[in-house]
């Protein structure tokens, strides 16, 4: 027996079960709203009945809307008596995922309740006909492993502050680094190499120094560029990097701040590009200039022969 | 590690060297057709690295027996030769590039006496001096216990005079060779590091107090010695660790029989960093300030290198001013920094390590 049309009252739907609901957008309804008024509803909410109410499992947001239009009824699918929790589990699943791509958010979710009736594999093996496209086992299992992770982990990932493979990083930690590593993610916004790049030296730092990342996260000066209300996030996202870039690699940065800081004194401006051996690994400096005349040629060679009298190139090159 | 499993190739002919080898393993050996046996043996376990390590396949050597050690072109190499005696290792360091080198590692013993015995000769008949260790793919020492090669090895060199065997050990398996008639012709040589380094990444090697205990013994019957700080690992007071022993080198044995001291920092295959991360959790070695090398391996910032250098060579000719310390990968700005100068022409460390052998080894001055 398949669903049957009906129409309901929306008073009859218990909307505080949000069971199975994967899509937590705030979206804005008013334009849905506007458009259920004008054109009437497209995609007809799927309801289970229960206990004398209905439950939604799909068509959240057009509820939302209908209400928001002040109607009191709705036309609904309703599910027949038998149906079971996984296949109304599908049927949420499968709604979302025809119209588009779930997010990955949406993925954790899903997997996580899915996990509760199937094992990874079999959700892999399945995936094409529930999500619409094809998940391989080892992802399946990065999304239940992420899963795991505290529920402000998952608003982070939703609201784009945290990376999947970050997320999936900090899968490996105890339960207070990973707190420590999602209240700092909260603050700062950055990309997801940006991310790894700072948990891989936050790791290493604290590993190298014997000291615990909830130590570490309490560094003054760090907390100092983390909690300054005078900087936006991408900001601070930019001086933490050079921070911990400092922390990690210390002589590396001495030396590379102190060449460039004796590359900026010598009376090149932007005329002439002196760039130091990557690394400081070779002995190869790389001079360049362009010039578009004779006089032009002449006047850079000048300036570069004035400067090899001077004491700064031959420090810089004998560093 | 003990090894736990012996595989032996079903088509080793039987001979005196292999029923020594089984007697003395104290395992039946699997017979196998091919290595594949071994490869799935090991792979199918969660780490195969240290099951392979537990695992021995006795074997022929298929390829060449005697290869030249393969340097790069950016950092001076010592012109080396390699005589390939088995691969990898039962002991367990953590910065081993054998564990990322293979794929799988297998801890393989080559027999085949005659067949080594062969190869030399060629060498030995050739109007040139040869340095020649075992040590490259595996740590020369490992099997001296259960094993006549090293023996065989030991009394081989001891009769030609323009080749010099370096083994090169953590162990102090050097009981069976200590009564040989070596004729100078072998050093035996330590690779060194501090205690500290030596208990938290060298599991199973000897400590550093027993390696020197070895070469002092070693040295009681005339046999050549060398040592190696390779890889020096940079960490908060390594330099006084590193001097400390230094001196204890020299409390042990005299400088004057000792042929040359290599000087190498830790630098590893990137790959090798997670494979040391996975195996080695107390592990802090990779979190150094490393940089990508020209030979796209990673190396310590070279300010740092040279820093630690000057101290150990200082150090070293205080104790021995006219040692031989070379290098081992290291480039021109390196030698020049910490050394004075750099052998620059093709071979010519190469050569400078001929002369310290032949003078101290008694090789053939002629062929220099
Ligand atoms: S002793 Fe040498 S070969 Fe053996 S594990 Fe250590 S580094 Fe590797």
């Amino acid at each position: 027996m398949s669903d049957t049309l009906c129409e309901i009252n929306i008073r009859d739907i218990d909307l505080k079960d949000k069971r199975y609901k994967i899509s937590f957008s705030d979206d804005d309804i008013t334009f849905l709203a506007h458009t259920i008024k004008k054109a009437g509803l497209t995609i007809l909410p799927v309801v289970r009945p229960v206990n004398n109410k209905f439950i939604i499992i799909s068509g959240f947001t057009t509820i939302r809307a209908l209400i928001h239009n002040n109607e009191t009824k709705v036309i609904v699918c309703e599910t027949k008596k038998g149906i079971t929790d996984y296949q109304c589990l599908l049927k949420s699943i499968l709604s979302l995922s025809i119209q588009r791509p779930l997010t990955h958010y949406e993925l954790i979710i899903c997997t996580r309740r899915l996990n509760q009736f199937i094992d990874k594999e079999q959700i892999a093996k399945k995936s094409g006909a529930i999500f619409n496209t094809e998940l391989n086992a080892r992802f399946v299992e990065d999304l239940l492993t992420i899963g795991a992770l505290p529920e402000s982990a998952l608003k982070l990932i939703n609201d784009s502050y945290l990376s999947i493979k970050s997320a999936r990083r900090l899968t490996g930690f105890d339960k207070e680094t990973i707190q420590s590593f999602l209240s700092f993610f909260s603050i700062i916004r950055a990309s997801n190499n940006k991310q790894l790049e700072i948990i891989l030296y936050v790791m290493e730092i604290c590993a190298r120094d014997d000291i615990k990342p909830t130590d570490f996260f309490n560094t003054k000066s760090l907390k100092d560029i983390l909690y300054d209300k005078d900087k936006d996030s991408v900001l601070k996202t930019k001086e933490i990097r050079t921070w911990l870039y400092e922390k990690r690699f210390p002589t590396i940065f001495q030396t590379q701040q102190a060449t460039l800081k004796k590359i900026t004194s010598l009376k090149f401006g932007n005329q002439i590009k002196f760039i130091p051996p990557q690394n400081f690994e070779s002995q190869q400096y790389t001079i360049s200039f362009m010039a578009k005349s004779f006089k032009e040629f002449n006047k850079k060679a000048k300036m570069l022969t004035d400067e090899s009298n001077t004491s700064m190139l031959k420090e810089i090159f004998n560093q | 590690m003990k090894i736990e499993t012996v595989f032996i190739d079903e088509a080793l002919p039987k001979t005196y060297e292999i029923d020594y080898l089984i007697s003395k393993v104290k395992s039946d050996p699997q017979k196998i057709k091919s290595i594949k046996t071994v490869y799935d043996f090991i792979n199918e376990c969660d780490d195969p690295i240290s099951k392979a390590k537990q695992t021995l396949y006795i074997t022929e050597n298929k390829g060449a027996v005697i290869r030249e050690c393969p340097g790069t072109s950016f950092y001076t190499c010592c012109d080396y030769t390699i005589l390939h005696t088995g691969t990898f290792c039962n002991m367990d360091c953590s910065y081993c590039i054998l564990q990322a080198y293979f794929h799988p590692p297998v801890l393989q013993y080559f027999a085949g006496l005659n067949t080594i015995a062969q190869s030399l000769k060629k060498i030995f008949n050739q109007q040139k001096l040869f340095r020649i260790g075992t040590g490259e793919y595996t740590d020369s020492l490992i099997w001296e216990k259960i094993s006549l090669l090293p023996k065989f090895l030991v009394e081989t060199f001891a009769k030609q005079n323009n080749c010099v065997l370096e083994l090169k050990t953590k162990t102090i398996n050097i009981e069976s060779l200590l009564p040989i008639d070596h004729n100078g012709k072998t050093i035996l040589s330590w690779s060194l590091n501090t205690p500290g380094i030596i208990n938290s990444q060298e599991r199973g090697t000897a400590s550093l107090r027993a390696r020197l205990d070895a070469a002092k013994r070693a040295e009681e019957k005339g046999f050549r010695l060398a040592f190696h700080f390779d890889p020096l690992i940079i960490y908060p007071g390594c330099e006084n660790q590193y001097k400390k022993v230094i001196k204890l080198i020299f409390q042990h044995v005299r400088k004057e029989s000792i042929v040359w001291i290599s000087i190498g920092s830790f630098r590893f295959m990137p790959k090798l960093k997670q494979i040391i991360e996975n195996r080695f959790k107390n592990s802090t070695i990779c979190y150094g300030e490393f940089i990508l090398g020209l030979d796209n391996k990673m190396r310590y910032f070279k300010p740092l290198r040279i820093k630690l250098y000057k101290e150990i060579i200082s150090c070293i000719k205080e104790y021995a001013p006219d040692l031989f310390v070379y290098f081992c990968m290291e480039d021109e700005e390196v030698w020049k920094k910490c050394m004075g100068f750099f052998p620059n022409e093709e071979g010519e460390l190469g050569h400078l390590l001929d002369r310290s052998a032949a003078k101290l080894c008694g090789l053939n001055p002629n062929l220099l």
